[in-house]
């Protein structure tokens, strides 16, 4: 009797599962994801684009500004009346899911949008790792891939036909801050030489720029690199390898890290009472949300450089469309470089697509490789030049956080909006 | 020597977090000789009552202590009235409580992911980032203050065990519940306590651990494991001998640093584990049992 | 027309077993639909994983929270294979496994001394350093940028009669097992070790040898995971979220008995692609949910729960040798 009282349970615990299955089948809009942004009944003329981005986990909060990005790109494609196709206008539907900041995730949902969901193209994720892991999907299955959010070279020297990167290489972001200060060692303002202490995290980010600061440094000879370790993405403790930094009492600090180990190895950075003449997170230091967690105080000086500012708004009518159409939408906030790359990553897609005048997959991975467009990017011009695997490279520019709270551009020249300094004052001694 | 002195700072700071973190752990497998799996779900939980608390009603994480201590204890004794209860103890039941536990984990994690998302969540208060001079060198308050409060729960832990009279039965029943029935202890209920007691152990350990790292609904896997390293090393029970274990996993980590690349430091703990599972198979958790 | 079958093998076990093969060999040219072509795939190795997982774990009744080092191991070392040495891709699948099967001796020997939950504690602690130690370890793993494998055209295509294959032979091997006389020694293990050593069953030796299967099984179903991703990389490949999907898989099929662990993988993969786009996690819990009740209520899972159905339907149908 017991045994079919048990038999009973264990099926209505199984059919209220499979109900739940059903239930979340027919209700796709619910939750987070998947946020259809349907435009119009996905019918012939609809041109489907699939994405995922990481709206839980690590990376949710990146992930968060991609989507804002996304968005606004296809709220102002539907608002022209679509996207001109060989003359005709078609709507577009972004089907977005949630990898959760893991890459076999990232890739069995790529498999879907492509197999499952019949979309014409993808758009990349974000960060380095999940972008590496997706696109191999994209590039087994022959289906354009567009991404803003992988910036490693190795996702680039694989000779992939259909990956196309709108992040310059990591490489060049570090040889910027590197350039940066070696204009303030010439000016005197730092020793000769230099002792750097360089920690990247073990990922191809990471590697991309240890490789960038140990090439200038080699090159040059007026740094030494004394302390070289890797750490864990998504790591929770850092005090024993910040630790190590202390004793080794370098002149220079520049980290690699994601924002969340930016967050997490500043704090323990500032309760160990560690002070550098120079501090880097590479392309972190000057989100809002790291100073609003850690105080603004707890982030000065801090020298970053990123793919776009908002402060390129006062040079490029391209990046101050962008600023306005943003800050229209979302009440007036400005938007960071993770926003500026989500919307011009659909952008670039759409150019593409309308100079290739259909939906074809091969005529569209054609007019990408040959794309030549104005662009909010520094530098002015997007293009995916094919001797870097279809990477972009164009320049980064280099900020400074400052006491005031702004960030000011320090770097390049032409689109400087400050002027850096160096050593930190904040440092005693 | 000023390196040095930090070290050891640093590693007896961890310590206290590591021993109270193990503690239950071992109380639970010593007196009802079950692994508990849900450790590190009890830990996840504890770092997300704290913060909750913090973040909702600005109650600093040291005062809700108590209060998520005493919820845990019915929480444990609940879940072992309506589920591990109706398993067999002991070598028999080894294996099945444990996978009864950790499904009890895994579904924890869900519930957690469902309320608060899977994000990284960080408990700040305005001592956070706060740093004090402590024999020549610099540590954070909040460390200190972590080690002062992992350092009094032993020693209640330690009172409660050896001076009361409840300590006396569940060392008794850890010794032999046969006789315990015989004499009049009511060894059921001294389980569903002892049950109870490393659960909330468990969850004063998580919200200590999430004053100090920030988590999400997978924070105490890593935890869960260094508590093995540190039941396995110091034996059941003991309050010093958990103390001296995670004295050492604490100082190995910490000293690691010195001689491994920073990256494979965690991994010293997991190697750790099982050397020492191997070299001591027959007196893994301490044939002492409560002394 | 007899053939010569060593009297352990039930003819019914067999011709079930060829006839449900091919059936699903030919699947693919009924349909075109490369989403559940590819989900198949998916299943056969999960199934040949889960399978490969229960040898160690029901046979022996030593639950394992870290065969994802094998799986890892396995599918780096055939990746590694493949890339650098030129190798063919199944002969670098059991090269891998291989591989991968020795690693699980040398962490195996002594721990499989340990039993019930000291094993399944030290198990984790491999798990997580093997993790570390690949993620590091740049030559072999690529590091945590992880390494991609040569694309050919067609492969993944191809890969579901590889993975169908993948999977017949460990459900053959599972029966082998179970049913020929060794599965009576692994049997007598199981229950007691120092009994059965009493008795004459060299247990040291079987359970290396059960551990050796299972860790190259294991590897080869990373092997063959890899090259159906054609990239892999450590985190998810050593991963603990990996070791525990085949504990679930195994306890909820039904642990020790020959089949139900792919049931249980059947049932897990597709429930996790079926949930993963609307509610990424919740599979966990659903699976947390089904390992409580099926430890609580059914010990043998759903393989025993449908033997309960149908010993009431038919009593004579009830097979013993499904009972542990």
């Amino acid at each position: 009797m017991r045994n079919s009282r048990t038999a009973l349970f264990l099926c209505v615990v199984l059919a209220a599962a499979c109900k739940k299955q059903t239930a979340s089948q027919e209700q796709p809009s619910g939750g987070t994801a998947p946020a259809g942004q349907t435009v119009a009944a996905p019918g012939a003329d609809t041109i489907r684009v699939g994405a995922t981005l990481p709206l839980t986990g690590a990376e949710a909060r990146t992930g968060g500004f991609y989507k804002e990005g996304y968005e606004l790109a296809f709220e102002e494609a539907t608002k022209n009346g679509g996207v001109d196709v060989g003359g005709k206008k078609m709507a577009v539907q972004l089907t977005l899911l949630d990898d959760t900041s893991t890459q076999a995730t990232a890739a069995s949902l790529a498999d879907r949008l492509i197999n499952s969901d019949k979309v014409n193209f993808l758009l990349g994720t974000y960060a380095t790792n999940l972008v590496e892991a997706q696109s191999v999907v994209a590039e087994q299955n022959q289906i354009p891939y567009v991404n803003g959010g992988g910036a490693a070279t190795a996702i680039y020297k694989r000779g992939y036909k259909w990956v196309f990167g709108l992040l310059a290489p990591v490489e060049l972001l570090a040889e910027s801050i590197m350039k940066w200060i070696d204009t303030q060692q010439k000016a005197g303002k730092l020793p000769k030489p230099a002792t750097i202490a360089l920690l990247w995290e073990n990922t191809s980010h990471g590697k991309d720029f240890r490789k960038g600061v140990t090439e200038f440094a080699d090159k040059s000879k007026n740094y030494k690199v004394t302390v070289d370790e890797s750490f864990e993405l998504n790591g929770k403790d850092f005090s024993a390898l910040l630790g190590k930094v202390k004793a080794a009492n370098t002149d220079l600090f520049l980290a690699d890290a994601h924002l969340p180990d930016y967050i997490t190895m500043q704090r323990q950075y500032v309760t160990a009472g560690m002070c550098h003449k120079i501090q880097s997170y590479g392309a972190r230091g000057s989100e809002k949300q790291a100073a609003e967690s850690l105080t603004p105080k707890n982030v000065q000086y801090i020298l970053s450089a990123v793919w776009w500012s908002n402060q390129l708004s006062s040079k490029s009518p391209e990046a101050k469309r962008f600023v306005d159409l943003f800050k229209a939408k979302y009440g007036g906030r400005a938007p960071e470089w993770y926003q500026a790359l989500g919307y011009e990553t659909v952008r670039a897609l759409f150019a593409a697509i309308t100079q290739a005048g259909s939906l074809d997959r091969d005529a569209v991975r054609q007019k990408l490789a040959a794309l030549k467009i104005p662009s909010l990017l520094p530098g002015g011009e997007l293009t995916f030049p094919a001797e870097f695997g279809q990477q972009s490279h164009a320049p980064f520019v280099v900020q400074q956080n400052l006491p005031d709270g702004t960030s000011p551009i320090v770097a390049p020249p032409d689109a400087a909006t400050g002027t850096g300094i160096a050593p930190n004052p904040g440092c005693a001694k | 020597m000023d390196r040095f002195a930090e070290l050891v700072i640093a590693s007896v700071l961890l310590a206290g977090l590591y021993a109270t973190m193990a503690y239950g752990l071992g109380l639970i497998y010593g007196v009802l000789r079950i692994v508990n799996l849900n450790h590190g779900g009890m830990i996840m939980a504890g770092a997300y009552a704290g913060w909750y608390l913090h973040s909702e009603y600005g109650i600093d994480p040291y005062l809700s202590l108590l209060p998520v201590a005493a919820v845990s204890f019915l929480l444990g004794i609940a879940m072992y009235r309506g589920l591990v209860h109706r398993l067999p103890r002991g070598a028999a039941g080894g294996v099945q409580s444990l996978l009864l536990l950790f499904g009890v984990w895994l579904v924890m994690r869900n519930v957690a992911y469902l309320l608060f998302t899977g994000n990284d969540q960080t408990l700040r208060t305005s001592y956070s980032t706060r740093a004090a001079v402590l024999a020549g060198a610099l540590v954070s308050v909040n460390r200190v203050a972590v080690f002062a409060v992992a350092l009094a729960t032993l020693i209640i832990l330690h009172i409660l065990l050896t001076r009361t009279y409840l300590g006396k039965a569940i060392r008794a029943v850890a010794q032999n519940p046969d006789s315990c029935t015989l004499v009049g202890i009511r060894v059921e209920r001294i389980y569903a306590l002892t049950f109870g007691l490393g659960t909330a152990l468990a969850a004063i350990a998580g919200l200590l651990g999430a004053t100090l790292f920030p988590f999400n609904p997978s924070f105490g896997a890593g935890e869960l494991l260094k508590s093995f390293v540190v039941v396995v090393l110091g034996g059941l029970g003991s309050v010093a001998g958990t103390a001296i274990a995670a004295l050492i996993l604490a100082a190995v980590e910490v000293f690691a640093i010195l001689f491994i690349p920073a990256y494979l430091t965690a991994a010293v703990g997991f190697v750790l584990l099982v050397l020492v599972l191997v070299l001591r198979p027959g007196g893994l958790f301490g044939q002492r049992v409560l002394g | 027309m007899k053939l010569p079958l060593p009297p352990w093998v039930r003819p019914r076990a067999l011709i079930a077993l060829l006839a449900t093969c091919a059936a699903l060999a030919l699947g693919p040219l009924l349909h075109s639909d490369v989403y559940i072509h590819n989900l198949l795939t998916l299943t056969f190795i999960g199934i040949a994983a889960a399978l490969a997982w229960n040898w160690l774990g029901g046979y022996l009744g030593q639950v394992s929270f870290g065969h994802a080092a094998m799986f890892g191991l396995g599918g780096f070392v055939a990746a590694k294979a493949e890339i650098s040495m030129g190798m063919p891709m199944v002969f670098a699948w059991c090269f891998g496994g291989v591989i991968a099967g020795l690693y699980a001796l040398v962490w195996g020997h002594p721990t499989l001394r340990l039993r019930g939950p000291y094993f399944s504690i030290a198990t984790i602690g491999v798990g997580e350093a093997t993790r570390l130690v690949g993620t590091y370890w740049d030559w072999l793993t690529g590091g945590s940028s992880g390494t991609s494998l040569p694309m050919h055209p067609n492969l993944k295509f191809t890969l579901y009669w590889y993975a169908l294959a993948l999977a017949a032979v460990a459900m053959a091997a599972s029966y082998a097992l179970r049913r020929s006389s060794l599965g009576l020694a692994l049997l007598a293990i199981k229950s007691d070790v120092d009994a059965a050593s009493d008795v004459g069953v060299s247990s040291t030796r079987l359970q290396d040898l059960v551990l050796f299967l299972s860790g190259a099984m294991i590897g080869v179903c990373g092997a063959s995971y890899g090259s159906y991703f054609s990239y892999i990389e450590p985190g998810d490949m050593f991963g603990f979220d990996r070791s525990i999907s085949w504990v679930l898989m195994g306890v909820i099929g039904g642990i020790g008995t020959i089949a139900g662990p792919a049931l249980g993988a059947i049932i897990f993969v597709l429930l996790r692609q079926y949930l993963i786009a609307s509610y990424p996690q919740l599979y966990l819990g659903l699976y947390g949910i089904l390992l409580v009740l099926v430890i609580l209520f059914e010990p043998l899972g759903l393989t025993g729960l449908s033997l309960r159905v149908l010993r009431r339907a038919r009593p004579d149908l009830i097979v013993s040798g499904s009972e542990t």
